[in-house]
């Protein structure tokens, strides 16, 4: 057996990860800036706006992106539709890396980082944040375990342990999917504390139903997105029949989705708003349209569920969408009280607006995602159906993703 | 005063004359730094027209919650309310994820931003001075407060005194007790001559805020156990099934 990482060979890199590389340095500075003078030395939070760009985009969409994962090890594993298992196991890593970014993510924005396991023995049984935390570290756990087969397949010897692990499978795989519902609903629940903040087109006690729902469509979009371009960047067949399939169910899901909402919206009386709140009211309506009512078409129509080109772009669409909905319920449309009433101005913003730094760390965590995705993807048999690694591991594997054709 | 068996203060807006005096011996009492008050005292400026001219100031203080959001929000209960009012914040187990920031409708829990990892950033509020109103002394706001704006004492007595003062003066003051049933009822009561809503206080339910999200907390777990149970039961269905029927559909991509 043969490792192929050689020195020289990595010496070697791409523009993509090159840029990938310049990023994460980036961060990596900023978050070091951020540990020595304090979280207010790089971004704008304030005593007024606790939460920011951090929680909004690497907490609510990094959550909700990494849906995939339990929504195809649900379809392989329990329902059995074996045809989708080659979808499973990018599916299953893109999680697995997600949730490491939001943990990352989360030791940069807290205030005391190195206390983030109190979570596990401090328990405030009242709490959302508590249950979305011990969720997200139980499910990390879980991913681990349902991505260790394809780690262990990449050495003969280890084969024997991939199939106990897989003997055993079944457990995790419904532990994941529980805690999986629960924390992306929960994530929702995350906002009920707020109702005097939160604009009335947003709260409503059925967020977590409204997070769990919108959190389905989004895995599938994203099994889409993400097929779609790993095939283009390593070169190899795309399933469309499946994505095809898999487009099918998008309507549905998506046409439960809007049911809800503007049922909710209907029964509590709020529906007055869709019309009266200016700016707030546009950003309900540039959600709904482009998370879910113009996919909705899109992925009913036959003919663009055929082509990979529109399926995919049919996906961004919906992405596109669907995060602004986690940006607007989670930032856009939270207003705080505002502190010009009781607040000495040397003592807090105003107003809220992410500083360079800020998301510069959101970037640089993302790119060490899609890097880590790309090196364990070259590396690993993440692509290739289970159990097939022997001949399927040509010797020279290089890191230079360009000509890897003989790959597959 | 030993007799006091709730905690609570009393803000009658009309006679403070914004001396900040609170402030100050806050800081000075519980050795914080000037610019990290667990007090504003903010002045509201002249309105209403000529003659009819009033001006206002609010002294903004933790509110002591019946309820508080802040204890239910914070994951690692960092918060605890004493069932003789006051709602304090442990440090030691506080992990600054500034949940309790956004889960109080007042905006009262701060944070230190300028504190790197070695110095520890954490959160401040106002503690009820246990250090006083235990050993028989009134909070040192209240103390300082020149006017009497800021009184101190037991909360039904309190609630007693202001409606009496409202009824003896209705021209003076409006006739509401902010406080003694928003979100649940606190222990910082504030009565005024110009509408809360002025002053920077939010409109809130008589039932607490937190009960929303209390009761999705509570069905977590009945939830957890029986979503867990369904999956089980189709696992274990659709595997017989598969058995029964040979392996079916499972071939086509093996
Ligand atoms: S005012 Fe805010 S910080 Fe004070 S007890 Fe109520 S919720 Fe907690
Ligand atoms: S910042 Fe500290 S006190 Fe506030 S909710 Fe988080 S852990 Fe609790």
């Amino acid at each position: 057996m043969k490792l192929n990482i050689t020195l020289p060979k990595f010496l070697r890199i791409g523009t993509l990860p090159l840029i990938l590389i310049l990023f994460m340095a980036i961060a990596f500075v900023v978050a070091m800036m951020r540990y020595a003078f304090g979280i207010g030395a790089i971004s704008d939070l304030s005593y007024s706006y606790p939460w920011g760009f951090w929680i909004s985009f690497d907490l609510f969409t990094g959550v909700v992106i990494s849906s995939g994962g339990f929504l195809m090890a649900g379809t392989v594993y329990i329902l059995r539709i074996k045809e989708f298992e080659p979808l499973l196991r990018p599916s299953i890593l893109t999680a697995f890396l997600g949730y490491i970014m939001v943990a990352v993510a989360l030791l940069v924005d807290l205030g005391q980082p190195l206390r983030i396991w109190y979570m596990m023995i401090h328990w405030n049984h009242t709490s959302v944040l508590l249950e979305i935390g011990i969720c997200v570290m139980s499910y990390l756990t879980v991913l681990a375990i349902e991505f260790t087969p394809v780690v262990l397949e990449r050495f003969p010897k280890l084969h024997k342990v991939a199939h106990l692990i897989h003997k055993f499978i079944m457990p995790f795989v419904i532990l994941g999917v529980v805690l999986s519902t629960l924390h992306q609903s929960s994530l929702g629940s995350l906002l009920l504390i707020q109702p005097q903040k939160l604009h009335p087109l947003w709260w409503t006690p059925i967020l977590p139903i409204l997070f769990f729902s919108s959190a389905v469509t989004v895995g599938m979009a994203m099994i889409i997105f993400e097929s779609t371009l790993s095939s283009r960047y390593f070169q190899r067949g795309l399933e469309t029949h499946l994505l095809a399939k898999l487009a099918k169910g998008l309507p549905v899901a998506l046409g439960f989705y809007l049911v809800l909402k503007f049922g909710e919206l209907a029964v509590a009386g709020d529906l007055g708003y869709l019309f009266t709140s200016g700016v707030m009211s546009a950003l309900f309506w540039a959600e709904i349209l482009i998370g879910a009512v113009i996919p909705l078409i899109w992925f009913s129509i036959e003919k663009n569920r055929a082509n990979p080109n529109r399926l995919f772009a049919g996906a961004v669409i919906l992405l596109l969408g669907m995060i602004l909905n986690r940006f607007n319920v989670s930032w856009f449309a939270v207003k705080h009280p505002d502190p010009l009433f009781y607040m000495p101005t040397f003592m807090g913003n105003v107003k809220y607006f992410p500083t360079l730094p800020e998301v510069a760390v959101s970037i640089g965590i993302f790119s060490a995602g899609i890097m880590a995705f790309g090196l364990i993807a070259k590396y690993f048999p993440v692509f290739e159906a289970e159990h097939e690694t022997e001949e399927t591991h040509a010797p020279v594997r290089r890191l230079h993703p360009a000509p890897t054709a003989a790959d597959d | 005063m030993t007799d006091i068996k709730h905690h609570a203060y009393l803000f009658d807006a009309t006679r403070c004359i914004d001396c900040r005096a609170c402030m100050v011996a806050c800081s000075v009492e519980n050795n914080i730094e000037m610019d990290k008050t667990r007090i504003w005292v903010a002045g509201l400026g002249v309105t209403g027209e000529y003659p009819n001219l009033q001006r206002s100031t609010m002294v903004y203080h933790c509110m002591h919650c019946e309820h508080p959001d802040c204890m239910s929000a914070c994951p690692v209960g960092a918060y605890t309310k004493a069932p003789d009012g006051p709602v304090s914040y442990n440090p030691d187990v506080c992990i600054g994820c500034r949940y309790c920031m956004n889960a109080c409708p007042f905006g009262v829990p701060h944070f230190d931003y300028d504190k790197g990892i070695i110095d520890g950033a954490f959160i401040d509020k106002c503690t009820f001075c246990p250090q006083r109103i235990y050993n028989g002394q009134e909070p040192a706001c209240v103390q300082t407060c020149p006017t009497d704006a800021l009184e101190y004492g037991d909360r039904d007595e309190l609630i007693k005194r202001a409606h009496e003062r409202i009824a003896a003066h209705p021209d003076r003051y409006i006739n509401h007790v902010y406080g003694e049933h928003e979100n649940g009822g606190t222990s910082y009561l504030i009565i005024s001559h110009v509408p809360f809503k002025d002053l920077g206080l939010p409109e809130l339910p008589e039932t607490p805020i937190n009960e929303v999200s209390e009761k999705v907390m509570e069905m977590t777990i009945p939830f957890a156990l029986s979503w867990g149970a369904v999956l089980t039961a189709v696992t274990v269905g659709v595997a017989a099934y598969e058995k029964k029927n040979g392996k079916g559909k499972a071939e086509q991509t093996k």
